[in-house]
């Protein structure tokens, strides 16, 4: 469904090229898990959110192509590019506190892509929003959709963070380390919800981290990334099982030895 | 890292004029107070290139002489209230408690004096010096610059590195000297390069109310007192000392604007 | 036993209003009492707010302790700031930005005059090469590295002091995994190699049970429990730690 090939990004920072992506290639399948995994500095951000083009000023797409369902979203212009956002792909990010603007409610930001995305009523989409908060399980939805952001803890504006991401009924949710700022148990829940979303909805999901053991967990297929490319692409169970790029060793030697009790 | 455009303009006028003062005894055509009684008031010529004033002086030579003293008092009055500010901001901040309270509690009571009057008032008790200029203002202009190095060091101070300093065993001097000052000086080179412009402004009014550096010894302030009563006749002694006077607090502007670009900052 | 923590008790006092009244009281630590043996590693672990990083510090007297006392064997450590160092958390922040590497290492030696200036560059490189880094490094600024180099050369400098004690707050936590996983090899390599004792904090189970022989669990200021390694993991008496565990084995 997702297919990206030989991506290369560049940034230029002043003058400095620094070498973000050096020919990234991979797909996601319908109703796929797709687990990117990497260290700091891998390019699995980069990659992320190059296929919607949601990258700095500073950044090049050198070459590469990324299909959509068949459509090549890197030669798509501005105004068509942006009806895919959001509505054929959607985002969660890495801070649930940052992404949410702290001097409207959140109901009035979930409302917001229905009201322009879909058209819809006020009164329509005030139930539309009701229900989507029931729908990441979030008990008390009319006090919650009263409550301005900095109310709620994190868990809880993440949650509200994958309701607006599906307000629009998106094909592809790219996540982007969803769980990283959350505590533990948070942490558990919200990988739980994503899940169960995922199977009722049908969507795929691209979800990036550097935690191999929610990689364990929730992926299909495993891409490892390592200083821009991807060094190694398996089924889960294979990449745990025989790895064979040095760095996915070196990545699971120390999730065993520090990441998991 | 290069330099931006701001910060080369400004160091190339201030450059110039730093160049011109210093070596004025060699470049100025004529002595600065020689009476040329057959070359009142002309007007800018070959031999006099910006003219000369009601007693046949020289202009471009009172000038040059003049930046001498304009730029001294400047640099000088600032590098005293550079001395006392960062003394006091960093003993403040430092410190902390009542050393911190009694201290900025002072510098809010020299804040309060209007400084004008004040200088004028001390000024007229004592001679109008060079040296007491210098002073006056140096004394009556640290306050910011106290207060500028104590929150730096208050934020600063917190920093794991600090810690880190403490840890390894180093003295209290050692901290404030080779951690803490270092980190806090960039704005405060920032606020001062403004602080001299901003004394030479003083001292050009002052002068100008004759209470400043006193004639015979040129300064761009005092070259001005005379355009008071010749400015029907003769334009040049007030466009180019006031050119001088805006020249340099353009340079000098253009610094810290340009320091403030090269290190980031946005105050 | 090297160190002997007797009923430490932190409180900050919380001060509102216009005359700066004290309107709360914050205990960060209550009667925590522990000892650590020579040459053995003490794990500290708790969540964000437990008050180890608190404890850290009062150990390193970086701060004074509202009750309890710290003792340090006399006889081991008589120049406490030569003999215990301390290593930070956020190798960011605790390296002087305006400092070269080269003179962030001299410090330590200069401050306790353990060596004289002839020496200083010789026994600069001797210490990055301890800690894996080469000659390079000296005339560079701390911007110039990643975050696991930085503590490379923190871990260096805090070596700089041929110390007895080194007292560790999340010394690794910021940085990724494999980066984690190579700095506790580099630091369990020196702990032997130097004679050193450990006093080593985390939020990390996992990374606690990698590094120590006995651990204490903190939970809002008092330690929940403390015992051996195996026993707390093998037998976690509270159910506080059992917590713990369990969602770290998840």
């Amino acid at each position: 469904m997702l297919e990206i090939s030989n991506l290369r990004v560049h940034f230029d920072l002043n003058g400095t090229i620094v070498k973000a992506l050096c020919g990234v290639t991979f797909g996601v399948g319908p109703k796929e898990t797709l687990v990117v995994a990497g260290e700091s500095g891998s390019g699995k951000t980069v990659t992320a959110l190059t296929v919607t083009r949601l990258l700095p000023a500073s950044a090049r797409i050198i070459s590469g192509e990324i299909y959509f369902d068949g459509e090549d979203l890197l030669s798509l212009e501005e105004d068509a590019l942006r009806k895919v956002r959001g509505k054929e792909i959607a985002y969660v990010f890495q801070e649930p506190g940052t992404f949410l603007n702290p001097v409207y409610t959140v109901g009035n930001q979930i409302m917001e892509p229905l009201l322009l995305h879909q058209g819809l009523s006020r009164a329509e989409a005030f139930a539309e929003a009701l229900r989507l908060i029931a729908l990441v399980q979030i008990k008390e939805g009319r006090r919650v959709f009263f409550s301005y952001p900095h109310q709620l803890s994190g868990g809880m504006n993440q949650r509200i963070g994958i309701a607006m991401s599906l307000a629009c009924r998106p094909r592809l949710l790219i996540a982007d380390e969803p769980t990283t700022s959350l505590d533990v148990t948070t942490e558990s829940e919200i990988l739980d919800l994503l899940c169960e979303l995922k199977d009722n909805f049908g969507f795929s999901l691209l979800f990036i981290t550097h935690n191999l053991s929610i990689a364990r967990r929730i992926a299909d297929r495993i891409c490892v990334m390592y200083k821009g490319v991807v060094v190694e692409e398996a089924d889960t169970e294979r990449i745990f099982s025989s790895p064979r790029h040095f760095h996915t060793m070196e990545l699971i030697q120390a999730y065993q030895a520090i990441g998991t009790l | 890292m290069r330099m931006n455009k701001l910060l080369c303009a400004g160091i190339a006028i201030i450059g110039f004029l730093g160049v011109l003062a210093i070596l004025a005894p060699f470049i100025s055509p004529y002595e600065p107070s020689l009476i040329d009684s057959t070359n009142l008031l002309t007007p800018p010529s070959y031999a006099h290139p910006l003219g000369t004033d009601s007693l046949g002086r020289d202009l471009l030579s009172r000038i040059i002489y003049g930046a001498r003293i304009s730029l001294s008092i400047g640099i000088i009055a600032v590098g005293i209230s550079l001395l006392i500010g960062v003394i006091a901001g960093s003993i403040a901040g430092y410190s902390g408690g009542l050393t911190d309270s009694v201290i900025m509690r002072c510098a809010d009571i020299v804040l309060c004096f209007p400084t004008f009057f004040l200088i004028l008032a001390v000024v007229a008790v004592l001679e109008p010096s060079i040296i007491n200029i210098m002073v006056i203002i140096g004394l009556t202009s640290w306050m910011g610059i106290a207060r500028l190095i104590r929150s730096e060091i208050l934020s600063l101070k917190e920093r794991e590195f600090i810690q880190a300093a403490k840890a390894i065993g180093a003295s209290h001097i050692r901290i404030i000297c080779r951690h803490l000052l270092p980190n806090a000086m960039g704005p405060v080179f920032v606020n001062a390069t403004l602080g001299i412009a901003g004394a030479i402004l003083l001292e050009s009014a002052l002068s100008f109310l004759g209470l400043g550096v006193q004639p015979p010894v040129p300064s761009w302030g005092n070259i001005l007192i005379e355009s008071k009563a010749t400015l029907g006749v003769a334009w040049w002694i007030t466009l180019f000392p006031g050119l001088a006077i805006f020249v340099t607090i353009l340079g000098f502007n253009f610094i810290a604007e340009g320091l403030k670009k090269q290190w980031g900052y946005n105050a | 036993m090297i160190i002997h923590a007797t009923h430490i008790s932190k409180y900050f006092s919380v001060e509102g209003g216009m005359y700066k009244r004290r309107t709360g009281l914050v205990r960060a630590l209550e009667d925590v009492s522990f000892s650590v043996e020579e040459f053995s590693t003490l794990g500290i672990v708790g969540e964000s707010g437990s008050g180890k990083t608190t404890l850290a510090k009062i150990v390193a007297r970086l701060i004074a302790p509202t009750k309890g006392t710290v003792e340090f064997d006399s006889g081991r450590i008589n120049n406490f700031r030569k003999d215990v160092q301390v290593i930070f958390q956020n190798p960011y922040a605790s390296l002087d930005p305006k400092m070269r590497i080269k003179d962030a290492l001299y410090e330590p030696l200069l401050i306790h005059r353990l060596a004289a200036p002839r020496q200083l560059r010789d026994k600069a490189l001797e210490l990055l090469d301890i800690v894996g880094m080469g000659e390079d490094a000296l005339g560079r600024f701390p911007a110039e590295f990643s975050g696991g180099q930085r503590q490379r050369i923190c871990i260096a400098r805090a070596l700089a002091t041929q110390p007895k004690c080194i007292i560790l707050d999340e010394p690794i936590s910021s940085l990724d995994l494999t980066i984690q996983l190579k700095l506790l090899d580099l630091l369990l390599r020196v702990k032997e190699e130097f004679r050193l004792t450990y006093l080593f904090i985390s939020h990390n189970l996992s990374v606690i049970k990698y590094m120590a022989d006995s651990v204490i669990v903190l939970k809002e200021g008092r330690i929940v429990e403390q015992g051996g390694m195996h026993e707390l993991f093998s037998h976690p008496s509270h159910p506080y730690t059992q917590n713990l565990l369990r969602s770290a084995r998840r």
